[in-house]
């Protein structure tokens, strides 16, 4: 059984249908790479597994369990069960690092205090910032703040993670900062479905290789079959383009 | 210029002034805090109401912020009660200070509404957080540190300006207590110098206080000079 089976999954931005049935799965612990051209539709998979933006069709299983969005109860399930890090490092700007990591899992979640501050701690160590705990978002690098962002995900204790082109906003000496940590995901056995340009970083983590262009999947296949034989002229047109560099 | 200042009476009567720099404190918090909950609760509806809910707003913001706060306390005073609505006068300054600060306030409150970051919204909202959640830990916070400096003029508008439109309904908060105290031996000058630097005094404590809560609370890096 997948732990993650996306079925014919539709979304409308107004009249302009910007998912035209997306289909793919993923086992436990593997993690899954979306990859294609800007505005094919990348981060709306993601915003859609998250509820932020309405599904119109389709629906998702999540261990076998089917939902599809249409009732808060299931929002809010889906929200439970996955955890999302954006592009744009969205913290919240009015706290420490520490009350970013614990507000939720300690005034949504109602967690036990104690437990919720040493989980807390043990992945500020996991992403390298034990010594930020108390730094406001405005007092850390993009990096950092992205890294704050991926802890605070974890810190709900997701079964899935989505990450939407973490790296793509940081300069090159701070991407290798959140890829480790990222890495380190990988080897503990997190699901993770990501967003990525770094092929190099896909072909090394990624199990999966999904190929969307225009809210379709074009192809999809393990990083060697998509990345050195792609069977469709447009996987191989995207491919040559960006592997070159 | 051979006028004799004679600050004698003024300071035998001076714990009459100060009594009345009291209740205008008072006034000023109330009507303030008054109308920054009917501004917060405006402001919200304002931003996720229904359109008709979203136009008794505007209505009462553009009938409050386009007329003088004298009328609308005057017509607390001397126009309800020919309606047979007839409320003490401390009572109509301070209903009308409150729903005239509430009409600013929800100006002021929704440019904080607005000026939330959606990402920050969605990242709350992924995290698991109700709307009223949201409200609470991400909106209210960010509104109150991004547009504190606004709020903290404001309240100074309220608790000078505000409060001494009372003195023409004959409530003895301080601007009305030194016209009740000098008419009677026509200190005039005495007495307005003298509560003019009580005004200073009181907004300068007001400030200072209101700069030290902006640190304490919403790390506003608010200047106090
Ligand atoms: N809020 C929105 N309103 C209307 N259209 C939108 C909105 N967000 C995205 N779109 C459109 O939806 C399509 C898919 O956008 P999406 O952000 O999912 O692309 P992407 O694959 O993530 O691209 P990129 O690589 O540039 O991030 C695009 O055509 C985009 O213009
Ligand atoms: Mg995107």
């Amino acid at each position: 059984m997948p732990h993650l089976a996306v079925n014919d999954v539709r979304a409308k931005y107004g009249s302009l249908e910007v998912l035209k049935g997306i289909t793919f799965s993923i086992e436990k612990g593997e993690i899954a790479a979306l990859v294609g051209p800007s505005g094919s539709g990348k981060s709306t998979v993601l915003r859609a597994l998250m509820g932020l933006t309405p599904i119109t069709g389709g629906a998702v299983d999540i261990a076998g369990e089917t939902m599809n969005y249409s009732s808060a109860k299931e929002v809010r399930a889906a929200r439970d069960r996955m955890a999302v890090v954006f592009q744009q490092y969205n913290l919240f700007q009015n706290m420490t690092v520490m009350q970013n990591l614990t507000l939720a899992p300690l005034k949504i979640k109602k967690w036990d205090k104690s437990e919720v501050m040493s989980e807390a701690r043990r992945l500020l160590g996991l992403v390298g910032l034990s010594d930020k705990a108390e730094a406001y978002s405005d007092q850390l690098s993009g990096g950092q703040q992205q890294r704050v962002a991926l802890a605070r995900a974890l810190a709900l204790k997701p079964q899935i993670l989505l990450l939407d082109e973490v790296t793509s906003a940081l300069d090159p000496e701070l991407v290798n900062e959140v890829l480790d940590a990222i890495r380190k995901l990988a080897d503990e056995g997190m699901t993770m479905v990501i967003v990525s340009h770094e092929m190099a970083f896909v072909r090394e983590v990624a199990d999966k290789v999904v190929f969307m262009d225009a809210g379709q999947i074009i192809e999809a296949g393990t990083p060697a079959e998509l990345f050195d034989t792609p069977k469709t002229d447009r996987a191989r047109d995207f491919f040559s383009k960006i592997l070159r560099h | 210029m051979d006028y004799n200042f004679q600050f004698g009476v003024v300071w035998d009567n001076f714990p009459a002034l100060l009594e009345g720099a009291w209740l205008t404190f008072q006034l000023g918090c109330i009507a303030f805090g008054g109308g920054a909950l009917i501004g917060l609760i405006c402001a919200a509806l304002k931003t996720y109401g229904p359109w008709a809910i979203r136009f008794l707003v505007d209505s009462y913001v553009v009938f409050i912020t386009n007329t003088p706060a004298l009328i609308q306390i005057y017509f607390l005073y001397f126009g309800l009660p020919e309606v047979g609505l007839r409320w003490s006068n401390e009572a109509c300054l301070l209903i009308g200070l409150t729903l005239n600060a509430g009409a600013y306030l929800t100006l002021i409150l929704r440019a904080g509404f607005l000026s939330v970051r959606i990402t920050e919204i969605e990242a709350g909202q992924t995290l698991g957080m109700s709307l009223i959640q949201q409200v609470r830990y991400i909106i209210i916070p960010h509104i109150a540190k991004s547009i504190y400096p606004a709020l903290a003029n404001f309240f100074i508008v309220v608790l000078v300006m505000g409060t001494s439109v009372g003195a023409l309904i004959g409530v003895d908060e301080l601007t009305g207590q030194a016209i009740n105290l000098s008419s009677v031996n026509y200190r005039w000058l005495e007495y307005f110098t003298v509560v003019a630097g009580m005004y200073v005094v009181l907004t300068f404590v007001a400030s200072i206080g209101l700069a030290l809560l902006g640190r304490w609370a919403f790390r506003v890096k608010a200047r106090i000079f």
